[in-house]
């Protein structure tokens, strides 16, 4: 709490104290030889060579030339760039939404999260780099009971629903050191049930998309950016009810973006595609449904992009790349569920430039494996962030 | 006569049509029964009807005992309930029920199955008034908007106790709903206000409200407003607010009464103003939130008067309470047979605005079809097939 009315008050000054220019400026270079370097786009490199200088990939190939005076490690392992999760509350529980209000397009999650949460250690020990902190997207709301007429439960209310309609802008945020890599990364927008109140407007399907439909017939701020294009959008549905509504909504509107927290929403990738959206899946857990796994191999097929939530601290860091596994089993190409993991996470976030993908000019956020990285017996023994190592041992 | 014009088709437009079927009576229309029928369905539409051995060339011919249009559920209500029903205020006619219905509820299917192929949906009667209902087909695409026949043609409120119940009076801790109106007093004087407001409100622009342009449309007749009124007490004030609109000069309201249970009791009301009425399903005695007593005889009365009766199930999901079973409890009531048809197709169709496609069994329209083992609405009979725009969606038929 210190921390974040501190970094307020730090950012109400002008001063950024988080988000720097460029990665943070490593000493010398570093050249890493792993026995499997994986790009990101399927393609691997046997006994690939990856030069690091100045927080970036300065090189990357087979016979890569090692300068004189560049630190080596030698890896008998695999190599990829680090694992993106979609949406996160890592350092941020319990601050990423305003239950007083449920538009706040203004709002930044940027202001949310503790870059030295315990949270992030998780993260790294399980070869996340990079964390999308978002607003909540929690379960539906406890319905009231219908009750006879004029009876009531007298101080019994659902006063505000458990997840904001407009949450703010979610922040793209670098594991290990905490940096901003995009303060406003996408902005949120919830079609769910639990962003109807009980006892506050809207508590209604209707009634959400009419003041939706109102906030972006004339937009101003993080609306007129998304409305611009300038902005993506995260459209939060649930059911494929609501994913209807939200794929109909963006293209009213003109938006670009991806569709969130539907579990079934590869059921639905030919509306989707057509609207040009993606999709953030649901990340795992043990409970989660082969008709949900088998939803996402549907979203490959049909040529929609897509990444993975995690959300931790609820769920275990471990559950990203079990995920993506989980799926592989229900028919999904295991290089089309690497990359979600990491390139196509990065490409959804407008990001793949910059991260994602181990090639020359990408930010250095490098994980060496033990083994093949989607086999679940491999574990990270390094992760490099920004060219700094952030996790492992003598590498 | 009809019949007669019907012969006159020619059989031959049989070929070459994607569905061909056959019953031993055809009821095309209230009052046009044609035995011995064909209807040759061509895409979405009915191609031709006719008498006499099908002549299909050669392609399959389902042979049932009787085939009526598809049946149009007055009040069909397959929606979530308070999620499609703006609460945070008490009138809300900018508001769409439409936006709030989910394609993949098995509500859907329960229709069709019964062979109910149209429905109305309203919001559910938690507002005074909740927005605009749809109509729209229970079966093919996976959208709402490409089953929707008329998004606007009606406007959906409620009289009685279900829009006031929700609210309490501010003591203690408020709350989004300690507010009017708490009884049906509050929920007359929110009507009036509404009215009175949106005509106002064209000269008075403090006076406008989210929706105040949709009541004036209403005012003018552009779209029917339907009133979920279950007692006599309710249906009554329900005419008055019609006559004194008429009365004051703001308009004619094209009102029609929904769940109209009690509207036996003074139906002289509804015959002097002109106003329909959409009768819940049948009951032992008292039926509805309200416990209004509806009497099986109830829709007899009411098509004796000369009053345009339309049926629904009101979204009661039991086998009991389909739409063709309403048809055999309002017959069992005194109601004719071709009466009884015209109040589950032909009248509910004309009330929707939806004549031109659906409602009867005639070339040009909309090829929905029921299927039916024997007389329809009787008891014994079952619905063996169901076809939707074009497509056989419900088929229990025998080998």
């Amino acid at each position: 709490m210190l921390a974040n009315t501190l970094l307020f008050a730090l950012a109400s000054t002008g001063t950024d104290p988080v988000a720097l220019p460029s990665p943070v400026r490593a000493e010398g270079e570093l050249a890493i030889r792993a026995a499997v370097v994986h790009v990101g786009d399927g393609k691997r490199i046997a006994d690939g060579t990856v030069l690091v200088r100045a927080g970036r990939i300065a090189a990357v190939g087979a016979g890569i030339a090692v300068p004189d005076g560049a630190a080596v490690i030698e890896h008998d392992g695999h190599l990829s760039a680090g694992l993106i999760a979609m949406r996160d509350y890592s350092g941020s529980a319990g601050e990423g939404a305003d239950s007083t209000r449920p538009v706040l397009p203004a709002a930044e999650l940027a202001y949310a999260y503790d870059p030295e949460h315990p949270d992030f250690e998780r993260l790294a020990r399980a070869g996340i780099t990079s964390v999308v902190i978002a607003p909540p997207f929690s379960a539906p709301p406890v319905q009231m009971p219908e009750l006879p007429e004029g009876f009531f439960f007298p101080g019994f209310s659902f006063e505000t629903p458990s997840a904001p309609l407009v949450g703010g802008s979610t922040a793209l945020v670098k594991v290990g050191s905490g940096r901003l890599v995009q303060r406003r990364a996408q902005l949120h927008l919830s079609f769910s049930e639990s962003a109807l109140g009980q006892d506050a407007a809207p508590t209604s399907y209707p009634g959400a998309l009419a003041l939706l439909d109102e906030l972006f017939a004339n937009p101003s701020g993080a609306l007129a950016d998304a409305k611009s294009g300038r902005l993506a959008v995260v459209l939060y549905a649930g059911s494929n009810q609501e994913v209807q509504r939200a794929v109909a909504f963006a293209q009213r509107h003109g938006l670009k973006g991806a569709i969130a927290g539907a579990p079934r929403a590869g059921e639905l990738a030919k509306a989707i595609q057509a609207a040009g959206l993606g999709v953030i899946c649901a990340p795992f857990s043990p409970g989660i449904e082969t008709r949900a796994l088998r939803a996402v191999a549907e979203l490959a097929e049909a040529g929609v992009p897509f990444g993975f939530a995690l959300d931790a601290p609820e769920r275990d860091p471990e559950s990203l790349r079990l995920g993506a596994a989980a799926c592989v089993r229900e028919g999904l190409d295991p290089d089309v569920a690497w990359a979600a993991l990491t390139s196509s996470a990065a490409s959804l976030l407008g990001a793949a430039a910059e991260i994602g993908s181990v090639a020359a000019g990408r930010q250095a956020d490098l994980v060496l494996w033990s083994g093949p990285p989607l086999d679940l017996g491999s574990t990270p023994v390094a992760v490099y962030v920004d060219g700094q190592k952030i996790h492992g041992g003598a590498q | 006569m009809i019949v007669l014009a019907l012969l006159a088709l020619a059989a031959p437009a049989q070929r070459g049509a994607d569905l061909v079927v056959h019953a031993d009576r055809l009821y095309a229309a209230p009052g046009t029964v044609i035995e011995d029928g064909v209807v040759a369905l061509a895409g979405e539409k009915i191609a031709t009807i006719a008498r006499g051995a099908p002549d299909s060339g050669g392609s399959d011919v389902i042979h049932v005992a009787a085939i009526t249009a598809g049946m149009i559920d007055a009040s069909g209500r397959v929606t979530p309930g308070q999620l499609a029903v703006e609460q945070s205020r008490e009138v809300t006619p900018n508001v769409a029920v439409a936006v709030g219905l989910d394609v993949y509820d098995v509500g859907w299917a329960r229709h069709l199955e019964s062979g109910v192929t149209t429905v109305f949906v309203a919001p559910d009667s938690y507002n005074v008034i909740g927005g605009f209902g749809i109509v729209l087909k229970t079966g093919g695409p996976e959208s709402i908007e490409a089953r929707t026949l008329r998004a606007d043609a009606a406007v959906c409120g409620a009289i009685g106790g279900r829009p006031s119940s929700g609210n309490s009076p501010a003591s203690g801790t408020p709350r989004m709903k300690s507010r009017r109106p708490t009884t049906r007093m509050g929920v007359e004087w929110e009507w009036r206000k509404a009215f009175y407001d949106a005509e106002a409100s064209e000269r008075v622009p403090e006076r406008a409200f989210p929706g105040s342009d949709v009541l004036r449309a209403v005012l003018r007749g552009e779209h029917a407003l339907v009133v979920e009124a279950w007692t006599t007490q309710d249906i009554r004030t329900a005419v008055f607010l019609k006559e004194e609109m008429e009365r004051e000069g703001l308009g004619d309201l094209r009102l029609v009464i929904d769940a109209g249970a009690e509207a036996w009791k003074e139906p002289q009301l509804l015959v002097r103003t002109g106003t329909p009425v959409v009768l819940p399903p049948f009951g032992d005695g008292r039926v509805g939130p309200e416990r209004a007593f509806h009497a099986w005889n109830t829709a007899k009365l009411l098509r004796d008067a000369g009053l345009d009766v339309a049926l629904s199930s009101h979204g009661a999901e039991s086998p009991a309470t389909t739409l063709g079973m309403q048809a055999g409890y309002a017959m069992r009531g005194g109601l004719s047979f071709d009466e009884a048809l015209a109040a589950v197709t032909t009248t509910p169709a004309r009330l929707l605005g939806v004549a031109d496609r659906v409602g009867t069994v005639e070339a040009g329209k909309d090829a929905d079809l029921v299927l039916w083992s024997g007389t329809p609405f009787e008891p014994s009979s079952r619905v063996l097939g169901v076809v939707l725009d074009g497509e056989l969606v419900v088929d229990e038929l025998p080998d």
